[in-house]
């Protein structure tokens, strides 16, 4: 079983729009929109992995924090999806994430994120109950996605450690303070969330070379892999054995929704790790999954026989040993 | 149609020293009438129910005379909840009838129709909680 973490679920709503004017040419103008087409799904980084692998027939639980009526619509969501539930409920209502994408520019989404709801540190402590009770029965661990209010950085560092004690390995995927301190505890997989701020802890991630030098401090402290995001198509595998480097050969004009995109790689290479494939093939499998959802305009392709197909877009060179 | 067809994969469950109060703010919030109660392995060791609940607030009278029209206002019943709210879940739960992952529907509608439930858990062979089959579960899916 493949446990899931998302402590900030999200109620992701997308717009397609034909036109998004950003400026005002009159002051006491108002702007109004027409969507020429509108979803709302649950999400939510850790929410999303588990939603592309309960799609892929892998079973797996999704674990967090869940509050009011956008909760139960999160909630339902996910179990229509196969997705196993096991939520701490708390008061308030989640977030709202609006993504707003203008035909002929869906490669650069308007995107407005809610910070989500305080979560009391008692439900903190059920939820961590709740998390030891699960590790028993889980392979993987995904720790994803932004912290909530009222939870403190170092949340994935702990989490991280509760789950290396029990034996089971652990898949990091956020940004920022809580990614780094998780890191240095020696996660099994870390694939940095490098949106917001092109950082990887106190190294800046621009160039090959500052890739790769932080995929290196991120196995030092005892990581089994790091990748990390080049460019859109193409990624860096940094490992005790070696670096990697993917390309996904499609142009960036036939993507139609970028969001979620990160979310399938990841559930694409518990996919096939969970399969037993090797580490290098597949993270190729999570890269085409990657590609075949921003060819698609839902958040993720859940097609086996589509992801397949991009095997062949995406191509893998071994560029040195560590 | 087996169980594990027709069940919500919905672990939202309590612990047998979760307290009352804690019982009754998770079914506000989550919405659900009935809740599973686990072990620390996850495993499924009783249920409690909002009914459970109300029939432990209400005087012991209430058995003899069916009805509680009689009591001026519910003052008796909310301090008999105030002194219940800090006791746990494991003094008022009852024993659980639960189905497994294979059992078939004819067999888990008998169970729910015999027995006036809600609600049946679903166990896996260690018996963790697995998931619910609600009582709508079945009805949906026998009208559509």
């Amino acid at each position: 079983m493949i446990l899931t973490v998302t402590l900030n679920p999200t109620l992701d709503k997308f717009y397609w729009v034909d036109h998004l004017p950003l400026s005002l040419e009159r002051a006491e103008e108002e702007i109004l929109i027409r969507a020429r087409k509108s979803t709302a799904s649950a999400g939510g980084k850790g929410i999303n992995v588990s939603i592309f692998l309960a799609c892929m027939g892998v079973e797996t639980v999704a674990m967090g924090f869940l509050a009011g009526h956008t909760g139960q619509i999160i909630l339902r969501d996910l179990l229509e999806k196969g997705v196993t539930a096991n939520f701490v409920w708390i008061e308030g209502e989640n977030r709202t994430n609006v993504t707003i994408i203008e035909k002929g520019r869906e490669y650069h989404p308007v995107k407005i994120h809610e910070e989500g709801p305080r979560i009391p540190s008692h439900a903190q402590e059920i939820f961590l109950r709740k998390y030891r009770r699960m590790l028993k029965r889980a392979e993987y661990v995904v720790l994803a996605g932004a912290i909530p209010p009222g939870v403190p950085d170092t949340v994935y560092r702990e989490l991280t450690q509760e789950a290396k004690e029990a034996g089971v390995k652990v898949v990091l995927h956020a940004g920022r303070r809580p990614l780094w301190e998780a890191v240095k505890v020696g996660p099994y997989f870390v694939k940095p969330d490098v949106r917001e701020e092109l950082m990887v802890g106190d190294m800046p991630v621009r160039t090959e070379g500052e890739i790769i030098a932080a995929g290196k401090r991120a196995v030092e402290y005892g990581c089994q892999a790091c990748l990390i995001s080049h460019h859109v198509t193409g990624d860096v595998l940094i490992t005790p054995e070696g670096i990697w480097e993917y390309e996904a050969k499609v142009p960036l004009t036939k993507f139609k929704n970028l969001v979620g995109a990160d979310d399938a790689l990841v559930g694409g290479v518990l996919y096939r790790l969970a399969r037993g494939d090797k580490l290098t093939e597949a993270v190729r499998f999570g890269m085409a999954a990657a590609v075949a959802s921003a060819e698609v305009e839902p958040k993720m392709c859940l097609a086996p026989a589509a992801i397949e197909h991009e095997m062949r877009a995406v191509e893998v060179q071994f560029k040195e040993g560590l | 149609m087996k169980a594990r067809d027709l069940m919500r994969r919905d672990l939202t469950s309590v612990e047998p020293d979760t307290l009352i109060y804690e019982v009754v703010y998770l079914m506000e919030q989550s919405g659900l009438s009935t809740l599973p109660v686990v072990d620390e392995e996850g495993k499924l060791v009783g249920i409690i129910t909002e009914h459970d609940l109300i029939h432990a607030a209400l005087p012991e009278y209430f058995d003899m005379l069916h009805s509680i029209s009689f009591l001026p206002n519910l003052n008796q019943i909310q301090k008999r909840l105030k002194e219940m709210a800090f006791r746990p879940v494991s003094e008022y739960m009852k024993e659980v009838t639960s189905v497994h992952l294979d059992d078939e529907d004819l067999h888990i509608a008998d169970l729910l129709i015999r027995k006036r439930l809600k609600q049946i858990p679903v166990v896996d062979g260690e018996g963790h909680l697995v998931g619910v089959i609600r009582r709508i579960d079945i009805l949906s899916r026998l009208i559509r």
